[in-house]
């Protein structure tokens, strides 16, 4: 990866997460980019790539499951966390089946997330970047 | 029941006022654990939903119902707990919890606008009324009651009013289609032109509902009994979410020179509620609160002041918001000039912190000044030639308004956007201060995280966030509460441990950290309610930090970094990335000003009563302190006490003629005999007692001589004697693990201890009474007087009446708990004949210091 900023993009039907994602991450000086509409986010998804997507479970036109493949056929370097305020352990093991990097129920603290993404990123980016 | 009870039963034995046979003394215990154990379920749902609003977590709208019916029902229980605990006799509590639940559904169906009053004067204004004031007016109400600055006198027609102006001119139906409308994600502002055109001209042509204009009429009687008959009004908008997070400057009518006639003020009334539906206002709300439907307006009537200049401050440059700068704009006459562009304006960059040093100034000449003309509505005159050229703000003035704006500041921790006037005798009216919006793009470019790399980090990845935000100030460090005497406008507060007791700076606190402490704390709520940046249980912080050092606090990435990051400020003012803004944290904060705010405070006052209650927590308080007074009643009935239990005496080295009765867990089971010794006491709470009344000096008596060491490992028994206190009676611990209920009678007085000591902090309390004295009533009260002192000086709240004192105190950590019932125990001991040495007001004095000093010999040196 030669462009050291990582890039995360957001999807949640409540505006809320994305705001307060989106707020989160660009302090820590990662390009964050949120959407209600799954759709639309999709589309954004096939023109850029991203590092990062933390998605929804449950939304209306298109589930976090559909994005999850989704996003792996489309890139598969990009990890792919999920959030849900209706954790269920049947779609947890589901997702990880197919190959979610983390699942994390809502409401949660915005430390965990973010240890998931560092987590997430370790692996992915070069010793320069662990600073974030 | 068993038999001793049933035969009680038979015989009437025992029973209290309502008939009811009274439960044993374990029943009654196993109770008053239930009522705990139900108000802490419901606390610390509670406690859950205060730490989402610190903005340290992610959550959503399914999360606020859930958590919320969880809650509705562990209140109720808690209600069910304490009547079977007092036989019933708080049924009244139920009805309290009907009217709070009630209350909350209406909150989670945002319909609270529509309750209360329809006419208020500002002055009798306080936070209950805030949601139906409107924003504008909440803003005012709290600088006139919570600043103490001057606005100008007037009242409010609320979101009540507005309410009954809808329903009374069959509005309704039309406002419920144009808010659906309006929810909708395509809405535009033309596909709503009908329903907002009929609405807009419904409202115009409105007639008052019944009252209003009786209502309006009795409140201009009262300001023109002040101010004349002369006085002028402007009648301003006030929309639910005006000035708050959101400025609607300029979308909603403003109408100025208003004469005081319920007639005028009405017609003016419409106007101002008719712009609620005007295009321009719509365009605004749909792009600020798309998928909103639902807004009410209220609308203030204020005096006009007759102002020489008026003006407008930002208290922070908006093209370099990062830095220590306020820009002030004034002219001559009213300020409306000046927000609507109209008139040239002198400019003043002062220095926004104390001595507020005026950094450039550019005078414009003012050749004309806008003044209320006869007829209404404002218009253009000459400004004399000697004034044009004039700066319309003298030093002095400057100085006083950068103080004003910067204290507005700090209390909202934002930049702010204040108007204000100066009348002809030179007072400050503060008109309006709302936040000041400040594009993000304002800010500093390039990645904060790079710009932050610069400067030195004090902490990192320490502590909890109790609140999130950022501030930055001077540090503070408050080790006593009397340390906030002195407490310096906008500065850092850093403390060992955290105290609801920083409410009273907290309108004036940058951030707030602390050593320990959790985000659960009451100071934790606190510091949400007033939006204080607040970091706990950071690490010694205490010795990276001096008094007087400046700080930035980001209490959010914990991390706490040496001087003033510009950077993070400017972040900070950035509107678009303001959480607070957003639905759900409006409605979980609004329900939580309904939930979990405390008004009943001090059990000891009248006003501790259901008819008080304002939130769950009052409600939760109550139920708790009533079950701690049932406990308390419970060691009265000696006689009971003694036939349904198999006492045990204590065997101390002093003569207390102390019986225990165990209900589990309170001696250790290994002691055997008929006498327990002290070392066989595991009850901690008495324990606790115990030592403190066993400590050196303090039973001023030959037997007190024996040091504390041998107490424990030898047990010697030693006979009463005729100069320790004679107790009449028996004196009866009931106690358990971590219970204690100590009725002691020495001689002509009594001390009643509960205590209840675990490892939950909110679950514990200690009560404490002391009466009576073998004395005459002036020296018995002078001894009351002295003890009232000391509990007051270890953190105690008291009430005190003639030779009865009353002491309450409790939400500690065990630990503490347990040092404060060793301090009890010292006082018991040591205050025991002390009424007879009371013979001058002195006296009271010489011993307070005594005992505050450890100097507990001083009784045998009299």
């Amino acid at each position: 990866m030669s462009d050291q900023t990582i890039k995360l993009l957001v999807i949640d039907d409540e505006p809320i997460v994305g705001k307060r994602l989106k707020q989160a991450f660009m302090k820590m000086g990662m390009e964050v980019e949120t959407f209600t509409d799954p759709r639309e986010a999709m589309n954004t998804i096939k023109q850029k790539s991203f590092d990062i997507v933390v998605t929804d479970l449950k939304m209306e036109g298109m589930d976090g499951m559909t994005i999850l493949e989704e996003v792996q056929k489309l890139n598969p370097k990009a990890k792919v966390i999920i959030i849900t305020g209706y954790a269920q352990v049947d779609t947890a093991s589901e997702a990880f089946r197919k190959g979610v990097f983390d699942f994390i129920p809502k409401p949660f603290r915005l430390e965990e997330l973010k240890n998931i993404i560092l987590r997430a990123m370790s692996g992915a980016l070069s010793e320069s970047n662990k600073n974030i | 029941m068993n038999i001793l009870e049933s035969l009680k039963h038979i015989f009437g034995g025992g029973k209290t006022e309502g008939g009811e046979a009274p439960l044993s003394a374990a029943t009654a215990f196993e109770r008053f654990r239930e009522v705990l154990r139900c108000n802490n379920s419901a606390l610390e749902l509670i406690a859950d939903l205060g730490e989402k609003l610190s903005g340290d977590y992610i959550f959503d709208r399914q999360y606020i119902y859930n958590t919320m019916e969880g809650l509705e029902k562990a209140v109720l229980q808690s209600v069910h707990a304490l009547n079977a605990l007092c036989n019933n006799k708080y049924q009244i509590l139920y009805s309290t919890y009907d009217r709070l639940t009630t209350r909350l559904d209406t909150v989670m169906e945002n319909r609270e606008d529509r309750d209360g009053v329809p006419v208020i004067n500002i002055a009798d204004t306080s936070r209950s009324h805030y949601i139906i004031l409107g924003g504008k007016n909440a803003h005012l109400s709290q600088m006139l009651h919570e600043l103490r600055l001057k606005i100008p006198e007037g009242f409010i027609l609320t979101t009540r009013a507005y309410h009954d102006l809808i329903d009374h001119n069959g509005l309704r139906e039309a406002l419920n289609a144009f808010e659906t409308a309006m929810e909708a994600p395509e809405c535009t502002v033309e596909a709503l032109e009908p329903l907002r055109h009929s609405l807009e001209q419904g409202i115009l042509n409105a007639q008052p509902p019944d009252g209003l204009l009786s209502a309006i009429a009795d409140q201009l009687k009262a300001i023109k009994g002040i101010f004349g008959e002369d006085l002028r009004l402007a009648i301003r908008s006030s929309a639910q979410e005006e000035d708050m997070n959101f400025s609607f400057a300029g979308q909603f009518r403003t109408i100025l020179n208003v004469s005081p006639a319920p007639t005028a003020v009405f017609k003016a009334y419409l106007q101002v509620v008719a712009s609620l539906f005007s295009p321009k206002a719509l365009r605004y709300r749909l792009r600020v609160f798309p998928g909103e439907g639902h807004m009410s307006i209220a609308v203030g009537c204020y005096r006009m002041v007759e102002s020489s200049a008026s003006g407008v401050i930002y208290t922070v440059d908006p093209a370099d918001p990062a830095g220590d700068a306020m820009i002030i704009v004034s002219t001559w006459g009213q300020g409306e000039a000046i927000v609507e562009g109209r008139a040239p304006v002198d400019t003043f960059r002062v220095q926004k912190k104390p001595p507020y040093t005026l950094l450039t100034q550019s005078i414009a000449r003012k050749n004309t000044g806008l003044y209320p003309k006869e007829e209404g509505e404002l218009g253009e005159l000459d400004i004399p030639s000697e004034l044009q050229d004039q700066p319309s703000l003298t030093p002095s003035q400057l100085e006083r308004l950068a103080a004003y704006a910067m204290q507005i500041e700090i209390y909202y921790k934002r930049p702010q956007d204040i108007e204000w006037a100066i009348d002809h005798n030179g007072d400050i009216y503060i008109l309006q201060a709302r936040h000041l919006v400040i594009p993000a793009t304002a800010g500093p470019k390039g990645s904060l995280a790079d710009a932050l790399k610069k400067y030195e980090l004090i902490v990192s990845d320490s502590g909890s966030v109790a609140q999130q935000g950022i501030g930055a100030g001077h540090v503070h460090i408050v080790n006593t509460i009397s340390d906030l005497n002195e407490f310096p406008e906008g500065a850092v507060l850093v403390s060992k441990r955290d105290s609801s007791n920083f409410i009273r700076v907290m309108h004036k606190t940058a951030a707030i950290v602390t050593e320990i402490g959790t985000p659960v704390s009451h100071m934790a709520t606190l510091c949400r309610e007033f939006q204080v940046p607040c970091l706990v249980n950071v690490t010694d912080i205490l010795s990276k930090v001096s008094d007087g050092m400046e700080i930035t606090v980001d209490a959010e990435d914990r991390r706490i970094y040496k001087g003033r990051v510009a950077e993070l400020l400017a972040f900070k003012t950035a509107t678009d990335l303001n959480i607070s803004a957003t639905k759900e944290f409006r409605l979980l904060k609004r329900l939580l000003d309904n939930v979990s705010s405390l008004k009943l405070v001090d059990p000891l006052m009248d006003e501790f009563t259901p008819e008080a209650c304002e939130t769950y927590h009052d409600l939760l308080r109550f139920i708790h302190e009533k079950a701690v007074a049932q406990m308390v009643e419970m060691g009265k009935d000696e006689r009971r006490l003694l036939k349904d239990y198999r006492a045990v005496p204590l065997d101390l080295p002093i003569p207390t003629g102390i019986l225990l009765i165990d209900l589990g867990g309170g001696i250790d089971p290994k002691a055997a005999g008929d006498r327990i010794t002290f070392a066989s006491v595991t009850s901690e709470p008495l324990k606790a007692i115990l030592e403190g009344m066993l400590f050196p000096g303090v039973w001023h008596t030959r037997a007190a001589d024996v040091s504390f060491g041998d107490l424990i490992t030898s047990i010697v028994n030693v006979p009463t004697d005729a100069l320790a206190g004679q107790y009449s009676g028996h004196n009866i611990a009931i106690i358990s693990k971590d219970y204690l209920n100590l009725s002691l009678r020495f001689g002509y007085h009594f001390n009643i201890i509960d205590a209840y000591c675990s490892d939950m902090t909110r679950d514990n309390h200690i009560y404490f009474r002391f009466l009576g004295g073998a004395t005459d009533i002036t020296k018995r009260s002078r001894r009351a007087r002295m003890i009232a002192i000391i509990l007051e000086a270890f953190g105690f709240n008291v009430a005190s009446k003639g030779d009865i004192v009353t002491g309450r105190s409790g939400n500690m950590p065990k630990s503490e708990i347990i040092r404060t019932l060793n301090i009890l125990g010292r006082i018991v001991g040591f205050t025991r004949q002390l009424d007879v040495q009371m013979d001058s007001d002195a006296q009271v004095d010489r011993y307070v210091e005594a005992f505050l000093m450890g100097d507990y010999e001083i009784i045998g040196r009299h």
